[in-house]
């Protein structure tokens, strides 16, 4: 039984919390996406004793736990595309319009994956292995974004 | 040739017989390499509590050799890379007894770099006189350019630099006609060149002055080469990536019933409580449930709006807030009132008038603080905000 009582006293506030904050790419996230913006390359950082190549890159190996942030290595702007999923919402915070594509990328050269959109394809088209090239930004953002979005080979 | 740490290789070397300690070299009889990169050789030979070091091609005879480059070798023995990381990783590579290289590590007190630091004066009579030297013709292009630095406090002084035909002169005093002026005081100054501090923080923080053509302001670094200190090097800065973002998330608060009535009694300029029927305990703001006896709480009771000050916190350092981001001015206090009609620890919490933080007296046991009045906003929303403050009634 639902209890009565004396809601004329009831409203509700309507706010907006604002968090500001600051995201640090670090030493070795900087040089990657600076290299993306200045140069069009893409690289990845290689475990000298395991030979995995982490792309985006990383200062330590997570098999190894070696100390790896000085093995830069360039890798392909062409991979395959390992798995993906289909955002169908908006959002503030979404770098494309619904519906897109964002796909789990190996680059050629890379033996870690990097997430990113793929476009220029319908997206009931996508498949595990579909090979896709980078498009860089004509304009930077200073993210990784700086890659616009991947397409089909 | 200086490394990155701003030590040389040779002064490692050159300093060890004044770092050695005898004491660690108690039963320690053998010759020990180090072969750094592009530098060159170094033979250490210990040998009855004393030692001696050469810099030598051969270093035949020695028990082990440590093979590392420039860097690495300074890094490790001032202490700002570690050793063993750097063996794991392959920049020190041990040739021959790797446990007679654990002997070396008691011969010697730790390098300390000698203190270069400059006086501010010191550093700014450097920063001027150097500024002709470290001018970039190429960036200046055909227009005539007069910048005026006034850098004020007992070590500054007046400067202008006069930018013409591919040429920097720099004369004292200032010209009545600048392209631009930079102000600000000699600390500032010399932090803002050693990359201490940003220019952007200076100015927004208004301890330095710009005044004139903005464009150029913003091309400085390009007129004049990065400033070193005497016998260092410039160490071009690595440009590092951050990403300055706001997060903002829609929310909606329900004030049931209870709250309801509290924020909408101050629309009518009445601070409501409620009473807990049975430890008779005044709660404000009031709340559906006594926090004590865990039962429903029915009786509202207007308090105040008056009170006493039992307790000022005061902020020198305010967090950005969370609903707009932006930090308010301090300090600001925030006071723990008795409202009229309650006693013990029945006490409202509201922001103190700024200006009488100094003359808010605490009260405690019987003895009143100072006497509090609330300040009411003009248009009241139901919202704590309805009262701006509390101010000393007088």
């Amino acid at each position: 039984m639902k209890e009565q009582f004396d809601t004329s006293n009831c409203f509700t506030i309507q706010g907006k919390l604002a968090l500001p904050y600051s995201y640090f790419a670090g030493r070795v996230g900087s040089r990657f996406l600076i290299r993306i913006r200045d140069e069009k390359k893409i690289m990845g950082i290689r475990c000298n004793r395991c030979a995995k190549v982490y792309v985006p890159p990383r200062q330590t190996c997570d098999v190894c736990m070696e100390d790896i942030r000085d093995n830069w290595v360039d890798v392909a702007s062409e991979g395959e595309v390992t798995n993906f999923t289909v955002v169908r919402y908006r959002d503030k915070h979404l770098p494309k319009d619904p519906p897109y594509v964002l796909a789990v990328i190996r680059l050629d050269g890379a033996d870690t994956c990097l997430a990113h959109v793929v476009q220029g394809v319908d997206p009931a088209e996508v498949r595990a292995g579909l090979r896709v090239r980078a498009v860089f930004a004509p304009e930077t953002t200073n993210t990784l974004l700086d890659i616009d979005h991947f397409e089909p080979v | 040739m200086s490394e990155k740490f701003g030590v040389k290789v040779e002064e490692i070397f050159d300093t060890m017989p004044e770092r050695f300690r005898p004491e660690g070299a108690e039963g320690v009889d053998a010759s020990f390499g180090y072969d750094i990169t592009g530098r060159g050789k170094w033979k250490l030979t210990v040998k009855d509590k004393a030692m001696s070091i050469e810099k030598t091609e051969d270093l035949a005879g020695c028990v082990v050799v440590t093979r590392a480059a420039p860097d690495t070798f300074v890094g490790v023995s001032i202490g700002k890379v570690d050793g063993t990381e750097a063996f794991t990783s392959g920049k020190i590579a041990v040739e021959g007894d790797i446990g007679a290289l654990g002997l070396t590590f008691k011969l010697f007190k730790r390098f300390t770099p000698p203190q270069k630091e400059l006086t501010v004066r010191e550093y700014i009579l450097d920063m001027f006189g150097t500024l002709e030297s470290r001018f970039q013709p190429q960036a200046a292009g055909d227009s005539r350019i007069v910048i005026c630095y006034d850098i004020g406090g007992k070590d500054g002084g007046q400067w202008t630099a006069v930018i013409e035909n591919g040429t920097c002169k720099l004369a004292e005093g200032l010209d009545p006609s600048p392209s631009l002026t930079l102000a600000m005081k000699a600390k500032d100054w010399v932090d803002l060149m050693l990359g201490r501090v940003d220019a952007l923080t200076l100015l927004s923080t208004a301890r330095a002055k710009l005044e004139g053509d903005m464009a150029l302001a913003m091309r400085l670094g390009e007129l004049f080469a990065k400033y070193a200190p005497p016998g260092q090097e410039v160490v071009e800065d690595e440009e590092l990536l951050v990403l300055k973002k706001v997060i903002s998330v829609q929310q909606r608060f329900a004030t049931g019933p209870v709250m309801g009535k509290y924020l909408n009694g101050l629309k009518e300029k009445k601070i409501f409580g409620n009473r807990c029927p049975e430890c008779k305990r005044l709660q404000i703001p009031p709340r559906e449930v006594c926090a004590v006896c865990r039962i429903r709480v029915e009786a509202f009771e207007e308090v105040g709006p008056k009170g006493n000050i039992r307790l000022l916190d005061t902020a020198y350092y305010a967090s950005p807030d969370p609903l707009t981001g932006e930090t308010r001015e301090t300090p600001y206090a925030m006071a723990y009132i008795l409202l009229d009609g309650c006693k013990g620890q029945e006490v409202f919490a509201h922001f103190i008038r700024d200006d009488q933080i100094d003359r808010i007296d605490m009260g405690w046991n019987e003895k009143k603080g100072t006497i509090v009045r609330p300040v009411w906003a003009e248009e009241r929303k139901g919202k704590v905000t309805d009262i701006r403050y509390y101010e000393i009634d007088e």
